[in-house]
């Protein structure tokens, strides 16, 4: 048995495999440079679907209504977040690529617009953000013309429940209704989101879903459904199940693990090869090492190790969740590099006194430095080498979360630091 | 104390001692990975086909081990559906393996508790130097070979002088052979000798450790998995081989290139599949299929097997795979299950739940996989393994499906137009001449 490892060579090498890594990938194959894509789960399958770029400003509890004069009050209040070093018109543009480029895969979103969309959350709270997908859509328009509505649940279904989400929503939209149902041919114990939205590529399982549906639907015109229309071609499902039921519907996030985040997931991995990606996906990246000539990268999958060899390479590992970051006594470390992670002086710093403080926890702030260029910086502030740029919520002066600006800030990262790296591999 | 269905069994839960699972998971890992680090997400249990069966899933089996409830998972039953297929660790975003708890749950049954089925192939293979799950001895095995081959021989011209060698020293090729066909269907071994035909092979069966399959591994018993894949190197060894080549099995693949590391076991040759060798003939000019054949569009899709895909060589042999059925039926012809290649869902024939004799339980699990194949519309499943072959197959009956599963070596030999009338079995009319 040979024990060699198996080695590939691209012009760029994304780290990471979360939502800044892969919109690297697309913003990289999109400019025909040839590129690699390794390193674990990542956080993807956890999200919402939505694509937020702000939704609220540190310090304040008022939702952003208009994200693109946030972020020029951004710029003002935190010139260091890393949405400051990109431009407006980039960050559009990021958006409008990466969106228009999932609609080709039978992901249709909203394009980007002068305004966030209010969306519902999984509890029937409402949230601020940029783009959503065409299955979720019919939702707040619903909510803005308080149409009739029924959100319909399943039982056995744990994550989602149409009375949370009436209940919070009563108020403010007297005309939306709940129901439970059994959804077909899963009766008995618990059921995930995961299984029925596979269930529902299938025809027939569709059509037995439309009868239930219309048997609870009343006098609604539209109705609301936890996050499972389809995972291959969510489109599609949502069209047929329309066509079926003679109504309009729309898909309402669930918890995780949820149908958004999984699509997003296997619609990367199956369509980014398809591109011309060398995707080595869910496994870790142990060493990265540079040379004059190039950089290297050492991993291992179930068959043995591997060696990518590339001209450049973004560093999209994420937070801690994803591994990028790691907690230790001592301190935050990054962990393939050992760059220098800006973070809280004490450990006794990392948390404010109360959870919710709306100033949020200087712990969520820590990350790598970069240069304009999005090059990583060394503790004396010189790039750790030519060839390595960063992307996503790796970077510090950010509290993603609380701004409701992950996808924002990997989208628009990934934009800059593959136009830097492009200009890097063209000279 | 209550009584445990499984399989044709009855058994008691006090008939298990209990382990400590969590002690042992500590052990088992590599430095760095933690069962602790579970966040309880789900995504492993949404993505598991056996999640539900015996009020068992992934995500509760690891936390009732974090919590010490070693009785109860040394007792339950799910050890026998999970199909250790790993894509709970696929999914995983902290990558645990719940796989290796189950594996070292079923090393901890007694063996008169264990299936029975799984046991008794278990024993089989240990019952002659062929290692064949089927009990099937040396000399059977040289017998059935040779007149297959006299028949062939004698019944179709243009393979008059047909090989299928036995015990050549220095061959090549050391081809292995699951004990289905040698059995139970032997003008299924033919494609494949008409395939080494076609592009001149040096290939040989052996009399000792021809056999693919390996229950022994599902069964937990490590030594007696270490005892059959010794055998089977040894075999190898001794004919000088420069390449064992895994035929269209799964996990005889899996358990031959696991158990040769994992039990440091001297091996002076490759561990290839026919699968890569299918696609390289092919890109050669060796292996000359088209789609001409397919006149009609018939639609087909690819199962990927886990043990070969997911758990051994990664999306590589996947994409050799979809490389060589996209040649076979025409590009247009061709729907991709989803998911696929390393995502793909087990079918629940794996782990020897097809011997487990629970066959309620393996249909329940088999359902996922039916709604994958469905969902393609296509008329044939292609799949490079036999529990594949034959949980898809039974599924597909149960559930009222309408498709067929074939191996890849009829259609290539259908492509070749060299598909004998008796090597049709899993054709539907439509292709049965």
């Amino acid at each position: 048995m040979s024990g060699s490892p198996r080695h590939f060579t691209t012009q760029l090498a994304v780290i990471g495999s979360g939502i800044a890594g892969f919109a690297a990938s697309i913003f990289a194959i999109n400019r025909k440079i040839v590129t690699a894509q390794v390193g674990n789960t990542g956080a993807v399958a956890y999200t919402t679907g939505y694509l937020d770029l702000i939704g609220k400003l540190g310090g304040t509890t008022d939702p952003v209504t208009d994200p693109w004069q946030a972020l020029t009050r951004l710029r003002e209040t935190e010139p260091k977040h890393p949405l400051c070093r990109v431009a407006a018109d980039d960050i559009q543009r990021a958006f409008t690529e990466f969106t228009d480029f999932l609609g080709t895969c039978g992901l249709a979103y909203s394009s980007p617009g002068a305004c966030n969309i209010t969306a519902l959350t999984p509890v029937g709270t409402l949230k601020q953000t940029l783009c959503v997908p065409a299955t979720m859509a019919a939702g707040p328009r619903a909510l803005a013309a308080n149409a009739p509505c029924v959100i319909v649940d399943f039982k056995g279904l744990k994550g989602f429940s149409g009375a949370e989400v009436v209940a919070n929503l009563r108020d403010r939209w007297p005309q939306l209704t709940t129901q439970r149902i059994v959804f077909p041919g899963m009766d008995r114990g618990e059921v995930y989101p995961e299984v029925m939205a596979r269930a529902l590529e299938v025809p027939a399982t569709r059509e037995k879903l439309a009868v239930a549906l219309n048997d609870v639907a009343g006098s609604a015109e539209v109705i609301g459904l936890p996050a499972i229309l389809g995972m291959h071609r969510p489109d599609h499902v949502l069209a047929e199940l329309e066509r079926l039921t003679g109504r309009e519907i729309f898909e309402i996030p669930t918890m995780p693990p949820s149908v958004p985040g999984i699509r997003l997931r296997e619609l990367f991995q199956q369509v980014l090869p398809q591109r011309g990606v060398t995707l080595i996906p869910q496994q870790r990246v142990t060493a990265l090492s540079f040379a004059d000539d190039g950089a290297t990268l050492a991993l291992s999958d179930s068959y043995g190790p591997i060696r990518v060899h590339a001209q450049a390479v973004i560093l999209a590992t994420g937070r801690f969740l994803s591994g990028g970051l790691e907690a230790h006594p001592a301190g935050i470390r990054e962990h393939l590099l050992d760059l220098p992670v800006t973070q809280p002086a004490d450990r006794s710093d990392w948390y404010r006194e109360r959870y919710t403080d709306p100033r949020g926890h200087p712990i969520h702030r820590a990350g790598i430095e970069v240069d304009d260029s999005f090059r990583p910086l060394t503790r004396e502030g010189r790039r750790h080498h030519e060839r390595l740029f960063a992307a996503g919520v790796i970077l510090a002066h950010q509290d993603w979360i609380r701004g409701r600006s992950g996808a924002g800030i990997a989208i628009a990262t990934a934009f800059r630091a593959v136009t830097e790296a492009e200009h890097f591999l063209l000279s | 104390m209550p009584e445990i269905r499984t399989g044709n069994e009855l058994m008691t839960e006090s008939a298990v001692a209990s382990i400590n699972f969590k002690e042992a998971a500590l052990k088992l890992l590599p430095e760095g990975a933690n069962f602790e680090a579970c966040l309880t997400c789900g995504l492993c249990s949404s993505g598991c086909p056996a999640s539900g069966i015996e009020n068992m899933d992934p995500r509760k089996f690891i936390r009732m081990a974090m919590l010490g409830m070693d009785e109860e998972l040394s007792s339950t039953p799910w050890i026998w559906c999970c199909t250790l297929c790993k894509r709970c660790q696929y999914v995983c975003p902290m990558s645990i393996d719940v796989s290796q708890l189950v594996y070292l749950a079923r090393g901890n049954w007694p063996e008169d508790k264990k299936p029975s089925g799984i046991v008794r192939s278990c024993q089989l293979t240990r019952s002659s130097d062929s290692t064949s799950a089927m009990g099937m001895p040396p000399a059977d095995f040289v017998s059935v070979v040779g007149e297959v081959l006299e028949e062939v021989r004698a019944t179709q011209p243009a393979f008059s002088r047909l090989q299928a060698p036995i015990d050549k020293r220095g061959a090549h090729f050391f081809v292995n052979q699951n004990s289905r066909e040698p059995m139970s269907e032997p003008e299924e071994m033919v494609p494949l000798w008409k395939i080494f035909d076609v592009v001149g092979a040096d290939w040989t069966y052996a009399s000792k450790g021809w056999a693919a399959e390996n229950f022994c591994m599902f069964s937990g018993n490590e030594d007696a998995w270490r005892e059959v894949i010794r055998k089977r190197v040894d075999a190898v060894n001794e004919l000088g081989c420069e390449v064992w080549l895994n035929t269209e099995c799964g996990h005889s693949y899996y358990s031959m290139w696991h158990g040769i590391e994992r039990f440091g076991l001297q091996a002076n040759f490759r561990l290839e599949s026919i699968v890569t060798w299918y696609a390289q003939w092919i890109r050669e000019g060796k292996l000359p299929i088209d789609s001409r054949w397919n006149t009609n569009g018939i639609k087909f899709t690819v199962q990927d097997p886990c043990m070969i895909v997911r758990k051994a060589y990664g999306d590589a042999i996947a994409e050799d795979m979809r490389f060589v059925v996209r040649t076979l039926v025409g590009e247009e012809n061709f729907v991709d299950m989803q998911p696929n290649r390393s995502a793909n869902y087990c079918c629940g024939g794996g782990g020897g739940f097809l011997q487990a004799g629970m066959t309620d339980h393996r249909r329940t699990y088999g359902k996922r996989k039916f709604d994958q194949i469905a969902a393609t519309g296509a008329a044939y499943v292609l799949t490079p393994c036999h529990n594949c072959h034959s949980q898809m197959h039974d599924i597909g009956h149960f559930y009222g499906g309408h498709y067929g599963v074939v191996h890849l070596w009829t259609l290539i030999c259908l492509s070749l137009g060299i598909l004998g009338k008796n090597e049709r079995i899993y054709l539907g009319p439509d292709l049965r001449g």
